[in-house]
């Protein structure tokens, strides 16, 4: 059963205390990423994605931040229980990170093939000489053209989905296990986007390496994942295999979500939006979350009143909605509406 | 062969080339700059410009080399680091033709190195092997009494330390020619000493402190919490002392020596490059780059001081600029007030204190030219300084 999973996530909690309050922003998270797979954490701005990979590579910024409960088991380990020492053989050598901002991601006093190359020397023992060979390599390997001229180049000297590819090949360098790519292309050009996922997804299947990819994209979700969380406020809302997801989601949000993805052929007026704002961490409404904007259950007292957790709700099938069909056995929702529908 | 230049052009141009562009671009900067220059020159060859033994005379019909010979083993040092010093600005500029950007930072260590070794294992054979000669010989008593001849002197043909009651307190003219201090000897002797000891004081005294101001300038600033609000506290004690009366009173505890004067300033005056640096490392801390240098699992040291510190750096050195200046300033008024070095060593500052003689004269030339050094000196420093900080941050505000 454990065979094929690389990193377990298990009720995952980072809250962040600051001045003005308490800010739960990740609550209770859990998922798997299998080898050699993608998976994907799709959710708004705000929702907590970027928090869970950060907290993935013990991140976070403490203070204010601060991993209060989950565990992490990654091969035989708990992530959380490492020395720093550990962890810090771990971050790059084996979990890599791609950064959102290719143009400030990159040191710019070193030119791209030594900061490469310091990674390779450090992780890999090699000597300078060698790892400036080997940078280069990598240079080549994410189809930048030239690349024993262009190693000796500053980072201001190139463009931004060159200095994109730049990252990626620090961040396979040392062939890790696990890339988290934490909206690897949304400061690119759209052109340039598909050459990277494409990049990504050839650097894939070459190392067999796993990938976290985080991302506002459903597009690109759809396309490159295997494995598809959908985080709201904090929370895993919905979780499942990209296939099905895609073709019968089950929560309202991912229904929401997926609506307003524009659609080769689409011929009406307005692309559907879903309506309200993305709750404030530091005011999140009682019960479900989602509930204010949610088109089903939102005059419904029990989704204003009682969260409901991630559940298994069909076979592969995760959701966190009273609705969602499946959620409930029948004896529990009888239950409940005598409780609440007098 | 084209293939290497073509190599070489790809290289592109480095930081301290674009600052140092930047920098030719005012004509003040480039002025202060050969000021300085010139001031470490006239520090280097002293001996030569000023000294009361010729540099060839016929003693009783025989040639002799009295300058050469009474050189002391600290001169030799001067000059070996002078030589070592600019060794390695050549090699820095070969470095930058011959050596690819990524391997300079190494080179450059290993050169600082090994000249350092050089310049420390040849002070150490000066001082062990070449004696401490004492020449008091009045080599112009024996010119007028005719038993020398042919003498050759240097351009000021007076020592430092030479005193003549007969000629105390005159005014500049054809002998001495911005005068005598009170006790006979040559002013602008004096000031071409004490152009030495101005320099060491600056120079010893911001290394000190800048090494101390951004070792904990960098801690304070990338923990941040409760380390930095820990840190700044002890900061701001540090601040709160008033660092002149500091010196002064540890000064009268020990020895009037010039190096402790180098090493106490040294001590007290890092709190402003402490807080620039942390100022920087706190901006730093939350780029993207830097985050990144830590999720690939990169060693704290090579975070603080490979990634960070070159990013944050410029502000230490236009610091370091301005210290040297305030450093030469302290210890000019230390020397005033007579805490600093003892005489003879000359020193602008004691210099300046003889304005006003023991008789209530006031030597009006005692004033004005250890005044205008002083003045120069600081402001030079203060130019470059400004230059700098100037060339560097457009540069910042690009790369960022």
């Amino acid at each position: 059963m454990n065979n094929g999973i690389l990193l377990a996530v298990d009720n995952l909690s980072v809250h962040f205390f600051t001045e003005d309050g308490l800010a739960k922003a990740v609550q209770g998270v859990s998922f798997e990423i299998h080898k050699g797979k993608t998976f994907a954490l799709v959710g708004e701005s705000g929702c907590g994605k970027s928090v869970t990979a950060l907290a993935i590579m013990r991140l976070v910024p403490d203070p204010p931040g601060k991993i209060v409960s989950g565990r992490m088991k990654f091969k035989n380990e708990n992530l959380l229980d490492l020395t720093e020492k550990r962890m810090r053989n771990i971050r790059g050598n084996q979990i890599a990170m791609i950064f959102q901002e290719p143009m400030t991601s990159l040191n710019p006093v070193f030119t791209v093939g030594d900061q490469i190359a310091e990674a390779i020397k450090l992780h890999q023992k090699k000597d300078a000489e060698q790892a400036w060979t080997d940078s280069v390599e990598m240079l080549k390997s994410v189809g930048i053209g030239d690349a024993e001229r262009r190693a000796y180049e500053y980072p201001h000297q190139m463009s931004g989905g060159m200095r994109q590819r730049v990252m990626i090949a620090m961040a396979v360098s040392c062939q890790p296990d696990l890339i988290i790519a934490d909206e690897p292309t949304t400061a690119l050009d759209v052109t340039i986007q598909a050459q990277i996922l494409d990049l990504l997804d050839e650097l894939q299947r070459q190392n067999g390496m796993s990938i976290l990819l985080i991302t506002h994209d459903l597009g690109v979700v759809a396309e490159r994942a295997d494995d598809v969380a959908v985080m709201y406020a904090s929370r895993i809302a919905e979780k499942a295999e990209a296939e099905s997801l895609f073709s019968n989601p089950l929560h309202p949000y991912t229904r929401g979500l997926l609506k307003s993805v524009p659609q080769l052929g689409f011929e009406g007026e307005r692309l559907a939006t879903i309506p309200g704002i993305v709750p404030d961490p530091l005011h999140f409404p009682a019960g479900c979350k989602f509930h204010p904007r949610c088109p089903v259950g939102g005059k419904d007292k029990r989704c204003q009143t009682v969260e409901p957790e991630l559940r298994q709700a069909q076979a592969g099938r995760h959701v966190a909605c009273w609705y969602a069909p499946g959620y409930e056995t029948k004896q529990e929702r009888e239950e409940y509406e005598s409780k609440y529908k007098q | 062969m084209a293939e290497k230049t073509a190599q070489q052009k790809s290289w592109g141009v480095s930081y301290g080339q674009m600052v140092w562009r930047e920098f030719k671009k005012n004509k003040l900067n480039i002025v202060s700059l050969v000021l300085i220059i010139i001031l470490f020159a006239l520090a280097v060859f002293a001996p030569f410009l000023a000294n009361d033994k010729p540099f060839m005379v016929r003693l009783d019909g025989k040639l002799i080399f009295p300058l050469f010979s009474s050189l002391t083993a600290s001169d030799y040092s001067i000059f070996l680091a002078a030589a070592v010093g600019i060794w390695q600005l050549i090699l820095i500029r070969r470095n930058r033709k011959r050596v690819e950007p990524s391997a300079r930072g190494q080179m450059l260590a290993r050169q600082l190195m090994i000249n350092a070794a050089v310049l420390l294992a040849g002070s150490v054979l000066f001082f062990v092997f070449i004696p401490r000669r004492l020449d008091a010989t009045d080599y112009k008593g024996l010119i007028n009494s005719g038993r020398a001849t042919d003498a050759v002197f240097a351009p000021v043909p007076y020592g430092y330390a030479r005193t003549d009651l007969g000629v105390r307190e005159q005014p500049p003219g054809k002998e001495h020619w911005l005068g005598t201090d009170d006790v006979g000897s040559d002013v602008l002797c004096r000031l071409i000493y004490g152009s030495r000891i101005s320099l060491s004081v600056g120079f010893v005294a911001v290394g000190i402190s800048s090494l101390i101001g951004v070792f904990i300038g960098s801690i304070l600033g990338y923990f941040g919490g409760k380390v930095d609000f820990l840190g700044m506290r002890f900061v701001e004690i540090m601040m709160a002392i008033p660092v002149f009366f500091l010196i002064i009173t540890i000064v009268a505890y020990w020895q009037r020596s010039l190096f402790n004067i180098m090493v106490i300033i040294g001590l007290t005056t890092w709190t402003a490059n402490a807080r620039f640096v942390r100022a920087e490392f706190f901006k730093l801390r939350n780029q993207d780059f830097v985050q990144a240098a830590v999720s690939l699992g990169l060693p704290l040291r090579s975070i603080l001081f490979r990634h960070m510190l070159p990013n944050g750096i410029a502000p230490v050195l236009v610091e370091a600029t301005f210290g040297i200046a305030g450093a030469i300033f302290i210890e000019a008024a230390l020397s005033f007030l007579g805490f600093g070095v003892a005489p003879p060593t000359p020193s602008w500052g004691q210099m300046l204190s003889l304005g006003v003689s023991t008789t209530g004269r006031f030597l009006w030339w005692l004033t004005l030219f250890p005044g205008v050094a002083i003045f120069l000196t600081v402001l030079a420093y203060n130019l470059v300084g400004e230059g700098l900080r100037d060339a560097i941050d457009p540069r910042l505000r690009k790369a960022a």
